[in-house]
C-alpha cells in the first residue's frame, strides 16, 4: 500500500481552493479486506484524500517550504458508500490561513452524489510539537515528486490567474546540509 | 448587541462542537485546558468558530498572548514578572487574572482560562 | 496490505467498552510515503483503528447481527502526538448511546500512557438485505468471515459473554 490518497488535481488555485480525483479500484489490496465480499472505500481514507488535497493547498500558502500535518479532524459526516469502479471528487477550500495553522473545509462527491463533508485543521509541524521544530518530513525532491505525480504544476494557478511554476518553490535538495 | 446569555449560549455551542464535550460540562467556571481538555490545536478551532458565530476577527495572541509568555523581557525562571503581568492585564482586560497573579508560572495562564473569561472576551470584542 | 488496524482485542464489555492494541512497524509499506524522513502512523489510521475497535464492540455485543458496520461521522478528533515505529497504540472505545441504525462512541488512543488521539465517532450498521433481499446470502457469508476474524483478534479473552 502506498500513501497516495488523491490521484490527480484537476484544479488548484493558490490560497483558495482545489479539486482532486481518486479512482476506487479492485486492484487495491485493502479493499479485499474492507469488506470481505463487498468492497467499499474505507471512510477514513476518504478523510485522508481531503486531508492530502487540503494539506497541499495550505502547504503551498507557506511556500512549499514545509509540510503541514493534520492536527484535528473537527468534523466529518458520510452520506453513502463508495464502491469499486467509482471515482471520488474532492473539493477543498481554505477557510482560514494564519501563521499558526489553517482551517480547510472539504466535500467528497461521486458524480453528483454527496459522499462526505469535512472540516479539517492543519498545524505547522513546529507548532504541533515543539520538540519537532525543524524536523524534516520530506526531502524537497520527495515533495517535488509527489507534486508531479498529482499534476499540481499542470493545472495550478495563482489567484491572479498566472500559472504556478515549479522554479518558484524550494524543491531542490540542498547539496550541502543547510537545513 | 448580544446579551450575556446569548453570548454564553454561542460560546457553549462552539466549545461543545470543538472539544466534543457535553453541554453540561461547559459551565462558566470550567477551565478550558484543565476541565475541558482543550489543547493548542483546539484553540485554532475555537477561534475559528467564534469568528464565524459572532462575526468578529480574532488575531493570533489576542485571546491568549503567547508572545508575552515567550518574551524574555517578561518571563524570569518560568514565571511572568511584574512588567509582564502589567502587559497581560493590558492585553487581557476580559480575564480575571487574580489567581494567576498569585502563582504566575507560564503554564498556569492557559490552565486557568475559564469559559467565563472566553465569554468576557467575546463581549469585549463585540463592544469594541 | 491487510486492512486490519488492530492486532489484538484485549478486553470488552458488551455495549460498554472495548480495548485493543495496534503495533506500528517499519514493515508497514505505506510508511515509506508517510513520511520518507519521519515515518509515523497516519492520523486517519488512528481514526480507522478507533473505527474498527468500535465496530468490533458492536459486532461482539449484538452477535454479528449486521454485515455492514461503517464510519458515519467523526468529531473533535484531535491528534496530540505522533506514534512512531516500535510503539504500540492502545485504543479504548466507550459506547455512549445507540439506536437501531447508529451507535455513538468516545475514543482515546495512548502510547506509553500518553494520549496520541481522542475524539468521538458514530457508526452506522445494516444488512445489504435491508434494501435487497437477494443479498441475504452475501450478508451471511460476510458475517461468517467477520466471526472468524473476531476469533483471531480475541484469542486469549473470554468471548462467552458476547453470546446473546
Amino acid at each position: 500500500m502506498r500513501w497516495f490518497w488523491i490521484d490527480r488535481f484537476t484544479e488548484f488555485v493558490c490560497g483558495s481552493h482545489a479539486v482532486a480525483v481518486k479512482g476506487v479500484s479492485l486492484s487495491e489490496d485493502h479493499l479485499h479486506d474492507h469488506m470481505v465480499g463487498y468492497p467499499i472505500m474505507p471512510n477514513s481514507l476518504v478523510v485522508e484524500g481531503m486531508a492530502q488535497a487540503g494539506g497541499l493547498l495550505v502547504s503551498e500558502s507557506y511556500g512549499f517550504g514545509e509540510l503541514v500535518v493534520l492536527g484535528k479532524l473537527a468534523k466529518v459526516k458520510f452520506y453513502s458508500c463508495v464502491r469499486t469502479g467509482e471515482t471520488l471528487t474532492y473539493r477543498v477550500q481554505v477557510d482560514t490561513i494564519r501563521d499558526d495553522g489553517a482551517a480547510v473545509s472539504g466535500t467528497a462527491h461521486v458524480g453528483d452524489r454527496l459522499h462526505a463533508k469535512a472540516l479539517l485543521f492543519f498545524a505547522r509541524l513546529g507548532d504541533a510539537n515543539e520538540s519537532l521544530q525543524g524536523q524534516q518530513l520530506f526531502q524537497p525532491s520527495d515533495l517535488r515528486h509527489w507534486l508531479s505525480l498529482v499534476g499540481i504544476f499542470e493545472v495550478g494557478v495563482h489567484q491572479d490567474g498566472i500559472r504556478m511554476m515549479e522554479k518558484d518553490y524550494p524543491l531542490e535538495d540542498c547539496s550541502d546540509d543547510a537545513s | 448587541m448580544a446579551s450575556e446569555d446569548e453570548i454564553f449560549e454561542k460560546v457553549r455551542e462552539a466549545l461543545v462542537e470543538a472539544l466534543g464535550v457535553d453541554d453540561e460540562e461547559v459551565i462558566p467556571e470550567a477551565t478550558l485546558q484543565g476541565d475541558l481538555d482543550a489543547e493548542s490545536i483546539d484553540f485554532l478551532d475555537i477561534v475559528f468558530r467564534l469568528e464565524k458565530s459572532f462575526d468578529i476577527k480574532i488575531e493570533r495572541g489576542e485571546l491568549f498572548p503567547e508572545d508575552i509568555l515567550t518574551n524574555a523581557e517578561y518571563v524570569e525562571d518560568g514565571k511572568v514578572n511584574d512588567s509582564g503581568i502589567a502587559k497581560l492585564r493590558e492585553r487581557m482586560p476580559f480575564a480575571d487574572l487574580t489567581k494567576f497573579e498569585a502563582e504566575p508560572s507560564v503554564q498556569n495562564l492557559g490552565q486557568q482560562l475559564t469559559v467565563k473569561d472566553m465569554c468576557n472576551f467575546v463581549a469585549y470584542k463585540l463592544a469594541a | 496490505m491487510r486492512f486490519w488496524l488492530l492486532d489484538r482485542i484485549c478486553s470488552f464489555e458488551p455495549d460498554t467498552e472495548l480495548t485493543a492494541v495496534k503495533n506500528v512497524s517499519l514493515a508497514e509499506e505505506y510508511l515509506v510515503d508517510h513520511f520518507p524522513d519521519f515515518p509515523v502512523l497516519p492520523g486517519v489510521f488512528m481514526l480507522e483503528a478507533a473505527t474498527q475497535a468500535s465496530a468490533w464492540l458492536v459486532r461482539l455485543s449484538e452477535n454479528f447481527a449486521h454485515s455492514i458496520v461503517v464510519l458515519h461521522e467523526a468529531r473533535a478528533v484531535k491528534y496530540a502526538d505522533f506514534v512512531t515505529p516500535g510503539h504500540t497504540l492502545h485504543m479504548r472505545v466507550e459506547q455512549q448511546k445507540s439506536d437501531d441504525r447508529l451507535v455513538h462512541f468516545r475514543f482515546v488512543g495512548e502510547v506509553e500512557g500518553r494520549t496520541s488521539v481522542s475524539g468521538r465517532l458514530v457508526l452506522e450498521r445494516y444488512n445489504l438485505a435491508d434494501t435487497d433481499p437477494e443479498q441475504a446470502g452475501l450478508d451471511a457469508r460476510m458475517i461468517a468471515h467477520q466471526r472468524s476474524t473476531a476469533a483471531i483478534l480475541t484469542r486469549g479473552i473470554d468471548t462467552a459473554a458476547a453470546t446473546l
